[in-house]
């Protein structure tokens, strides 16, 4: 904790700021020991992934207040990037990874110019509209294999294809990215950018009547947002070994982010991790009771508890933390 | 010849989803609010349409009525029990909520009527109308009349009735129509109801023509969504124009380059036309 | 701490002691993994009737079977009775869920064999992780061609593939024309998934193999709102047979479209599935007199196996058995016939049996040569029958050894 004090004697704030990430940190590390089951494992990296791409999504629609519904988009490009450079040449999947990135960015200000002259309900429409469209197209696209989508490599040739029998080597591999795109976004922040985001979220003729040029930190964000949903759709179709338009492009990939960063707390950084710690856990578990009852349950379930966390906790689950957290805090530091 | 076969179905089309839209687009404009559970709400309408032909017999007027009213009740409880919580929150948590309510009321649905498809018994609005070589099925044809007249009615109550006018107040300012003695809430969930009612005659009218199960909403809520944003949010005559124009846009696609092609051409058209007029066609700057 | 011990014990001892007479008679476990939610939810849910039938048709005595395997034993004979239990999952129609679930089948329920899992895309994950462990997958029904023959050894498909139901067309145009019945051109309306496109491939290969020109081929997007400009395209090309691949609600609509907009080819054939589904009858018999399905399954006489099956079926779920599920019922027979002559639930021998599998005709509830599958685990036996709508239900048609009914020619839709 002492790394923690700050020079100017703030050491009391600080404990209770950073803390909470240690724990998380340390959580996140020692879960496959404890839950060291392959279906355990598997349901932390399905959460991982979860975690990465909606805090992606949450650069350009929580901080600036961009509610794309369209990221989909750039998930899928990384999801086919990978599984493309296997089919077409023979290259170990993690090659297409870089493809993925370029692609997705170039998308990302391609249809940044155009749709982010839309606010609200129109921008979040035209993203629905492009994610559509290229769902569609490369449900007919040959190349790519079309309706049925494309494969990895079924074992691996060696370590390089990042076919692993094991979760293990995945969940630590997604965990790395996760921290990565986690200290990006604290840094993010705390620079001119992150203020400029929200200043643009808070209202967009202000923040333009104090010199922020909007039209270009919207498509940086959304630039930096679709890199990392991009990365996020290649560790899942390398990992999967899979991927059709419906699970790279499908509407409901772009709306589960949406509904885990909102879940958790749009904007914030921990929000969307909290968002996938509450959804995917309940999803599994739903679906574990449930779902081979086939009677529906898992989803009647699944829509009450988001319908009573909008209800309830609009702003989040994270607010709730917030409220609920100090508290605790002064009860320990005052015994 | 094929050509206006092809035009009339399309417009045809089109008019279910004016149908579908109308009650969407109430919403949308009153409370600047999407509500995603639009297509559960016509969904809900098609299968109460289905049990009381099964259990009661009755014909177009009551299945119709039934539905309507059956609705108009659910969507006051909603909006009494959940939106209005939710209204001047986040945009997420609205999106959150009626996300979460569309999931809800498909799987109790789907619970309670299983995954099969059903279809209506045949009813005295089955059969197709021949004018002059041109083929004109009845069921969307009254589907189409409906919708017009429907969309006109909401129009009117609207622009040209107090109950209207409270009601723009309170979606131009709530709280200035506060003052003038208006209660919001009453307002928007009569508006809620409205629109649920309207969901309600829309399944009514649709289970005639389509075979569904309880995903049915999928099927026409991405349409239905783009039908409201190319009309104007809010717009009631923007969306059946919009609706006309997307089904026509879709059949001549569909005719000219191929079924697999017609909501390339929908979205591509739409995303076009968003960059150049983003208020849509009939939604004011 | 002491008494604990003593009590843990005590129940140690009591769980041995009731363990070992039943020992012989244990279970083995199979994992299903199938959409009982989602868009597919109908087909998972009529499968998993089905399968649920066929175990109980395995564990327990039904001696009024005849000669079906299994039937007439109290579970599985070469293990003691072994019941056969069943860990049914969903996978949501979801490839990387389907993963997921296919691992926790294997590591957490620790089931002895797979069986799954409808859509193609989820059959590709699922079978990967149980060609990992090595644990045996019985592929009960996917359209997608190479589900097999991806070099897996753990991977058994029991239902004929695409271009099986390609051929069969084609032997069947072939018959046709030597009746005098012109087939000179078809039309190919497939709808835009894995299953569609699989089929609707297979048949313009064949067709071209076989010389009949395909005088359109339609993909559209499944689920459709409107199938109008589908349905004048074929008017205007005027095909003499037009095959539709289609899930239900779109095949109840090309259905009522065609009377809708008064066009009648000589010939419809719906390739399973929607013409298939237990609702597409009664949605739409007024409108499709003496339109033709392909279906492996028949009823049957009333007294023989399948109908008695079928009266089982219908006991459960108030329906008639239909194609797709039966299909999945026939590999969980084969699949159950192989654990038998294994007489171990270790997955090695479970597989060997599987690879010698030689099921006859008479043991099959359906119309299949038989089921023996070659070193890819494709069940290379795997036939199918065309079925007819007439008057209410579906009549066998073809081939003419196996017909009960008389085959029309042309359709008569709505005109009686």
């Amino acid at each position: 904790m002492v790394a923690a004090t700050g020079p100017h004697g703030q050491s009391v704030k600080k404990i209770p700021a950073l803390t909470p990430t240690v724990l998380l940190a340390a959580g996140l590390l020692l879960y496959p020991l404890v839950f060291s089951g392959p279906f355990y494992l598997d349901i932390g990296v399905t959460f991982l992934l979860a975690a990465i791409s909606a805090s992606a999504w949450n650069i350009v629609g929580g901080y600036a207040g961009q509610v794309s519904v369209g990221h989909a988009m750039f998930f899928g490009l990384g999801a086919y990037s990978p599984l493309l450079c296997y089919t077409l040449f023979g290259w170990a999947p993690i090659a297409g990874i870089p493809f993925g990135i370029a692609f997705s960015i170039a998308l990302a200000v391609l249809i940044g110019i155009p749709t982010f002259r839309l606010t609200g309900h129109y921008f979040s429409m035209a993203t629905i509209a492009v994610a559509e469209l290229i769902r569609i197209y490369f449900g007919t696209w040959d190349l790519v294999g079309a309706a049925i989508g494309l494969q990895g490599p079924a074992t691996a040739r060696g370590w390089w294809d990042l076919t692993f029998r094991s979760e293990l080597p995945y969940y630590y591999i997604f965990l790395a990215v996760l921290a990565i795109l986690l200290c990006l976004t604290s840094m993010i922040e705390r620079r001119r950018f992150g203020y400029y985001l929200r200043a643009i979220k808070a209202g967009e003729r202000a923040a333009r009547s104090l010199g922020v040029s909007v039209q270009q930190t919207k498509i940086r964000a959304l630039a930096l947002s679709a890199a990392f949903t991009s990365v996020a759709g290649s560790l899942y179709s390398v990992k999967t070994g899979f991927v059709d338009p419906e699970s790279g492009f499908g509407i409901l990939v772009s709306v589960q982010m949406v509904i885990i960063a909102a879940l958790g707390g749009a904007g914030r950084l921990y929000g969307p991790l909290l968002g996938a710690l509450i959804l995917i856990p309940l999803q599994s578990a739903t679906n574990t009771w449930f779902g081979g009852g086939g009677s529906g349950l898992t989803f009647i379930l699944y829509g009450g508890i988001i319908v009573l966390i909008a209800r309830y906790e609009p702003g989040g689950v994270f607010e709730l933390w917030e409220n609920v957290a100090p508290r605790i805090w002064r009860r320990k530091h005052a015994a | 010849m094929l050509l206006v076969q092809v035009i009339v179905g399309g417009l045809l089309l089109g008019a279910i989803y004016a149908l579908f839209s109308s009650g969407l687009t109430l919403i949308w404009g009153m409370m600047n609010f999407i509500n995603f559970a639009h297509g559960e709400f016509v969904m809900l309408g098609m299968y109460v349409t289905l049990l009381v032909v099964v259990w009661l017999g009755g014909g177009p007027a009551t299945f119709g009525f039934a539905a309507a009213f059956t609705l108009f009740v659910l969507g006051v409880v909603v909006y009494l029990s959940l939106i209005r919580y939710v209204l001047r929150g986040p945009m997420l948590a609205q999106i959150l909520s009626t996300f979460g309510l569309a999931l809800l009321l498909r799987y109790t649905a789907f619970w309670v009527f299983s995954a099969n498809f059903v279809s209506l018994p045949q009813t005295s609005l089955s059969g197709t109308i021949n004018i002059g070589g041109v083929l004109m099925p009845v069921p969307q044809l009254v589907a189409g009349l409906i919708a017009i007249v429907l969309t006109v009615s909401l129009h009117l109550m609207l622009t040209r009735t107090a109950v209207g006018s409270q009601l723009l107040a309170v979606a131009e300012d709530r709280s200035a129509a506060m003052l003038m003695g208006i209660r919001p809430d009453r307002m928007q969930a009569l508006a809620w109801g409205l629109s649920a009612g309207a969901a309600g005659i829309a399944g009514a009218l649709m289970a005639i023509a389509y075979p569904w199960s309880p995903s049915v909403g999928e099927t026409f809520g991405l349409t239905a969504f783009v039908v409201v944003a190319l009309g104007g949010f809010g717009s009631v005559p923007g969306a059946l124009f919009a609706g006309l124009i997307i089904g026509l846009i879709q059949a001549l696609s569909a005719f000219w380059f191929g079924p697999i092609y017609k909501d390339i051409v929908v979205y591509a058209l739409f995303v076009a036309l968003l960059w150049l007029r983003p208020q849509g066609l009939m939604g004011k700057a | 701490m002491k008494r604990f011990c003593l009590l843990i014990g005590a129940a140690a001892a009591a769980a041995l002691f009731t363990m070992v007479p039943t020992h012989a008679a244990d279970s083995v476990k199979i994992g299903i993994l199938w959409p009982l939610t989602g868009n597919a939810a109908a087909a998972g849910q009529a499968s998993k009737a089905a399968a649920e039938v066929a175990a109980d048709i395995v564990n327990n005595a039904h001696p009024e079977l005849g000669d079906l395997p299994l039937a007439k034993s109290t579970g599985l004979p070469n293990m003691g009775g072994a019941k056969l239990e069943l860990v049914f999952v969903d996978h949501q129609g979801n490839p990387s869920l389907a993963q997921q679930l296919a691992t926790r089948l294997i590591t957490q329920d620790k089931v002895n064999v797979l069986m799954g899992a409808y859509q193609s895309s989820c059959s590709f994950t699922a079978t990967a992780v149980a060609e990992r462990y090595g644990i045996p997958f019985m592929v009960g029904e996917s359209a997608a061609g190479n589900i097999t023959g991806r070099g897996f050894k753990w991977v058994f498909r029991g239902t004929p593939i695409a271009s099986d139901y390609a051929r069969t067309y084609m032997r069947f145009f072939a018959d046709m024309k030597r009746q005098g019945r012109k087939v000179d051109t078809i039309a190919v309306v497939n709808e835009n998934t894995d299953y569609g496109t699989s089929v609707a491939d297979a048949i313009v290969d064949e067709a071209k193999k076989a010389d009949i020109p395909v005088a359109a081929r339609i993909p559209y997007i499944a689920n459709s709102s409107d199938v109008s400009a589908q349905v004048l395209q074929l008017k205007e090309k005027k095909p003499d047979v037009v095959i539709f691949i289609s899930y239900t609600a779109d095949s109840i609509l090309y259905m009522k479209t065609m009377k809708n907009l008064d066009y009648e080819p000589p010939m419809v054939i719906g390739d399973d599935t929607g013409f298939s589904d237990p609702s597409f009858i009664p949605a739409v018999a007024d409108v499709a007199q003496g339109a033709m399905n392909r279906s492996a399954w028949a009823i049957g006489k009333p007294g023989s196996t399948t109908y008695k099956i079928n009266e089982m079926y219908k006991a459960k779920t108030g329906r008639d058995l239909d194609d797709t599920s039966a299909r999945n019922m026939q590999s969980f027979f084969a699949l159950a016939d192989a654990i038998n002559r294994s007489g171990s639930t270790d997955p090695e021998r479970i597989r060997e049996a599987l690879t010698k599998t030689d099921l006859k005709p008479d043991q099959l509830i359906m119309g299949y040569q038989g089921v023996k599958f070659d070193n890819t685990g494709q069940n290379i036996l795997a036939a199918t029958y065309l079925i007819q709508l007439q008057d209410k239900k579906y009549e066998l048609v073809w081939p003419d050894n196996a017909a009960t009914a008389k085959l029309q020619w042309p359709m008569a839709g709505w005109k009686k």
